[in-house]
């Protein structure tokens, strides 16, 4: 144990005296010291030494960055510029009571004037959008009342259809009309004031189609 | 600053400053944020307010006529079903908000309170109790579908729950 401590001493200090690795050969060979080389420390006018710095690219992540930034200051910038001068000199609505017997126009029962100007320009009148979907709900349940009279009631019975026609057409409808006779009509009205496809795409009259043979096929 | 709504209708919260009691060295975040506002907003919009022009524009809360409701419709009339459908879905959003304006007094009174809220802002708690038990039993779990004719089932369901309880507890 003993001896094995002194070898490595020994073996530490031969290696310490390797002459091939020797940085001083004479004087200072026992005092190790290193020898004063003749490097100054090296004062830079500029941030330093100039490294190149070897990194994975951030080319296209900056790219990315970029153009983000660039799309959305494009229209963000006048837009924020737009509102902020909305806001500052023109400003807001104030709230009143209605005056008697004044009817507000439907652009004036909001506060803020981009708004009030969009329902002014572009917004139908939430009375009107009211009634355009009365309007819709009264037609879809007319024609749902029409197409339940084939299962429920003779045809050429039924005072609201008979009001479409005049005095005549009524007579004819009330004695001796068929089923069929009255989808026709009844296709007739729809093709006229009806919807859907099948109903407005207008063609031309039937009777103009030459029905003859013809001479070959695509006359 | 243009203002908002009828004080007298929906009241704000008496604005007493109680005696503060700070527990805590720290400072008060909120304090802190709130004259940031001030002196970043408040004050420059306040100062350049004369800029504005001086016609001023007014708006108005729009009012609705009341129809017949769901169950003064003739069965088929469609427009009127629409009709009522409408004015239900206005009572709605108004019901929602008379909610939300109770829960902002109760929320007011016990921030002011503090700790002892339960006992000083004892009607607060009792008139937020009735109004949201009463909110929850007409429209409770309508869903985000909601519409009038589910609204008159679900109190069609409590009247008849109404007349079972009453029947049993009688016999």
């Amino acid at each position: 144990m003993v001896g094995m401590s002194l070898l490595r001493t020994a073996a530490a200090f031969t290696a310490r005296l390797n002459p091939l690795k020797r940085t001083c050969q004479s004087s200072n060979l026992l005092s190790r010291t290193v020898a004063r080389s003749e490097q100054v420390v090296v004062r830079y006018g500029s941030h330093g030494k100039r490294m190149f710095i070897i990194k994975p690219t951030d080319f296209y992540d900056r790219r990315f960055l970029h153009l983000l930034k660039y799309y959305i200051l494009l229209a963000g910038i006048p837009v924020a510029a737009l509102v902020t001068f909305v806001n500052i000199f023109i400003g807001e609505s104030e709230l009143a009571e209605i005056p008697e017997g004044y009817e507000p126009e439907h652009w004036e029962y909001y506060k803020h004037p981009i708004t009030r100007w969009i329902a002014r320009t572009f917004y139908d009148s939430p009375v009107k959008d009211y009634e355009k979907m009365m309007a819709l709900i009264q037609m879809e349940a007319e024609k749902a009342e029409m197409s339940q009279w084939d299962s429920h009631m003779p045809p050429g019975f039924h005072p609201k259809y008979l009001k479409l026609c005049s005095e005549d057409e009524q007579s004819f409808y009330r004695f001796g009309t068929t089923w069929g006779q009255l989808q026709l009509e009844v296709r007739r009205h729809m093709r006229e004031k009806g919807d859907g496809p099948w109903f407005q795409i207008q063609t031309l009259d039937k009777n103009l189609i030459d029905h003859s043979p013809k001479s070959s096929p695509d006359n | 600053m243009p203002k908002d709504h009828d004080k007298d209708v929906y009241p704000e919260p008496p604005s007493r400053t109680p005696v503060e009691d700070r527990q805590s060295s720290l400072p008060n975040p909120a304090l802190i944020l709130s004259k940031l506002f001030y002196y970043s907003v408040d004050l420059p919009v306040t100062t350049f307010r004369g800029i504005q022009s001086g016609k001023k524009s007014h708006y108005y809360h729009q009012k609705f006529r009341r129809v017949p409701e769901l169950t003064q419709c003739q069965e088929g009339d469609y427009v009127c079903y629409y009709e009522a459908e409408m004015q239900w879905r206005r009572d709605y959003k108004v019901d929602q908000e008379i909610v939300k304006v109770i829960q902002e007094r109760l929320r007011a009174c016990q921030q002011r309170e503090g700790p002892s809220y339960s006992q000083n802002c004892y009607k607060e708690l009792q008139q937020f109790e009735q109004v949201s038990k009463a909110f929850q039993s007409r429209y409770g779990d309508l869903g985000a579908y909601a519409s009038a004719r589910k609204c008159l089932m679900k109190q069609k369901e409590r009247m008849m729950a109404e007349q079972h309880a009453f029947a049993t507890s009688s016999t």
